[in-house]
């Protein structure tokens, strides 16, 4: 028994003999976490989350959700699941209550879940009106609500705010939030944007082009990017500054400036005095930080 | 249990669908016309209806449904039922659902017979009231004090649903498959016009196409009523055969079809 709610190993996958879609992809994804799934578009997203649910068959690796097996228990599995795969599946010429009623005995729900479940999501008073004259907000929270009707253990939700105004996504962002913290449930959701994630994600996967590149806590992100914390510095004489900062600061030459690598404030002051004691002037001392939007980029653009 | 969660599903999703207003639409279509030509047209139609009226009068009607407009139905039906899906794009949330392929497959498909039969059901009470509603209007027209042959009626009916079987499951397996409405009726009109064509010259082998199914069967039970008085008849012909053959295989074909596709939703 794996101590993860979804776990895959070795996961490939491809469309076409030319291109793997999924390279070696090993999800870990923890009870009671929301899990942000982040990778440019086309990188493999929806592709995972597809082969979570059985959408794709799966080629080769295996994947494990609540311990089990999905080829084997796709069934029972899926009844403690809830989707919300891209665009809205609603049904547009019937009613919120109606789409909801087309899901409820299939997942053996109780019909005051209905109204519970329209209420989480704020759409009880859309009475008469059809799915199609929603607006893509309230269609979108309305298939969030259908993802809840049996109240899952986990919901798998791509790209849940895709489309959305401004406030639709502080509204989708926060409902996941509860979700997780007042119903413990266990929550993977997609997207492109970081900012989208880091406001919302216990724990962070970064895939890009079929290759699973980070994961880990959100902590631990915000920990490698201060690795990536450096110092940009001009002096009046840079090749010598760069002698002296080679070797125990590992510094670079770049731009005509360099560049020192450093962790603490106390590095920096430390750079300074041996520049100043070496009889260097300094013009120029600079913190340079990697935000979380640039390490993205870097780590998706360094392979 | 199951089964029968998912077939309520289904047939909850055809609420307010062209499906459900098609199959009433289409059953009224014919006794409609009846209705206005036995009202417009009074002194003739109670002239022709001498004799035999009732037999006469489910003879036009069927005949005229069996033809053309019930394969046309039958390939209509099949194409709206799965379009659901595919025109909300729903599919995804449906194999995401705690329900096995055969269930999905089976519920709609039950779905799509349902629909079916309630046009059949209405088709015959819709042809009754358009001889009775007249027949109270004009006294001259004898269907209220004939009496109508049930059990040929049922007899006909139910031949008819059979030889309609075939169809059905080829038209439903060419609609899960084609993502657009236009390709599985585009193909079932064609094959249904060369079937028309194929009946008109009698060709020998018409009764292993599908599409002729209905019309022979109006032909055969015909023949049955030319025939010699007590010459004993089989309940099916060969081509309801045929149909049932037919019914068996593209509905398996059509259920593994979607079982084993590679991508679903």
């Amino acid at each position: 028994m794996s101590t993860f709610t979804i776990e895959t190993q070795s996961l490939n996958y491809s469309f076409s003999k030319e291109q793997k879609t999924l390279q070696d992809v090993n999800l870990k994804v923890e009870e009671g976490s929301i899990y942000g799934f982040l990778g440019p578009n086309g990188a493999g997203k929806t592709t995972t989350l597809r082969l979570l649910l059985g959408l794709l068959t799966k080629q080769e690796g295996t994947i494990e959700i609540f311990g089990k097996e999905i080829s084997q228990h796709r069934l029972a599995i899926l009844k403690n699941v809830g989707s919300l795969i891209e665009q809205p599946s609603l049904y547009s010429h019937l009613t919120a209550k109606e789409n909801l009623e087309v899901y409820r005995k299939i997942y053996g729900a109780g019909k005051d879940r209905i109204s519970t479940v329209l209420k989480l999501v704020d759409l009880e008073n859309t009475g008469k009106k059809k799915a199609k004259q929603f607006s893509l907000g309230m269609k979108q929270r309305l298939s969030i609500a259908i993802a809840l009707l049996h109240a899952p253990r986990l919901l798998i939700l791509d790209e849940p705010t895709n489309g959305l105004d401004p406030n639709g996504i502080i509204e989708t962002r926060e409902l996941i939030k509860k979700l997780n913290k007042e119903h413990g449930v266990t929550i993977i959701v997609s997207s492109h944007i970081l900012a989208e994630i880091e406001r919302m994600a216990s724990h962070v996967g970064i895939i890009h082009k079929g290759k699973l590149l980070f994961q880990g806590t959100l902590p631990e992100l915000q920990h490698l990017k201060n690795k990536q914390s450096f110092l940009q510095i001009d002096t009046s004489n840079n090749d010598a500054a760069y002698q002296l900062l080679v070797q125990n600061f590992a510094a670079e030459k770049g731009a005509g400036l360099l560049k020192v690598p450093v962790n603490t404030k106390e590095e920096a002051a430390a750079i300074n005095r041996t520049l100043v004691q070496n009889g260097i002037d300094v013009h120029l001392l600079q913190p340079q930080q990697n935000d979380l939007e640039q390490l993205f980029i870097d780590i998706t653009s360094n392979n | 249990m199951s089964f029968i969660i998912s077939t309520q599903s289904e047939l909850l999703k055809t609420k307010r669908t062209a499906a459900f207003w098609l199959s009433m639409i289409g059953a009224a279509f014919i006794p409609a016309i009846f209705f206005l030509v036995y009202l417009l047209n009074s002194k003739k139609m109670i002239l022709q209806f001498k004799m035999m009226p009732w037999e006469q009068h489910f003879g036009l009607g069927w005949n005229s449904l069996n033809s053309f407009l019930l394969p046309m139905y039958i390939i209509l039906i099949c194409a709206m039922i799965p379009q659901i899906e595919y025109k909300n794009n729903a599919w995804k949330q449906v194999f995401s659902s705690p329900q096995s392929t055969a269930e999905i497959f089976f519920s709609k498909f039950l779905t799509v017979h349902l629909m079916i039969i309630l046009a059949l059901l209405l088709f015959n009470v819709f042809m009754l009231l358009a001889a009775v509603v007249p027949n109270l209007i004009y006294k001259g027209y004898p269907f209220l004090h004939s009496k109508i042959d049930w059990q040929s009626l049922i007899r006909l009916n139910i031949k008819s649903y059979v030889s309609l079987l075939g169809i059905s499951a080829i038209q439903f397996w060419l609609s899960l498959r084609f993502k657009s409405f236009i390709g599985p009726v585009g193909i079932g009109l064609a094959l249904l016009i060369g079937s028309i064509i194929a009946t008109g010259f009698d060709w020998e082998h018409v009764s292993k196409i599908p599409y002729a199914h209905p019309v022979l069967t109006l032909r055969s039970l015909a023949a049955e009523r030319m025939s010699k008085p007590g010459t004993a008849h089989p309940f099916l012909q060969n081509h309801e055969w045929n149909s049932l053959g037919y019914f068996v295989f593209f509905t398996l074909l059509g259920f593994f079809d979607l079982r084993y596709r590679k991508e679903k939703g």
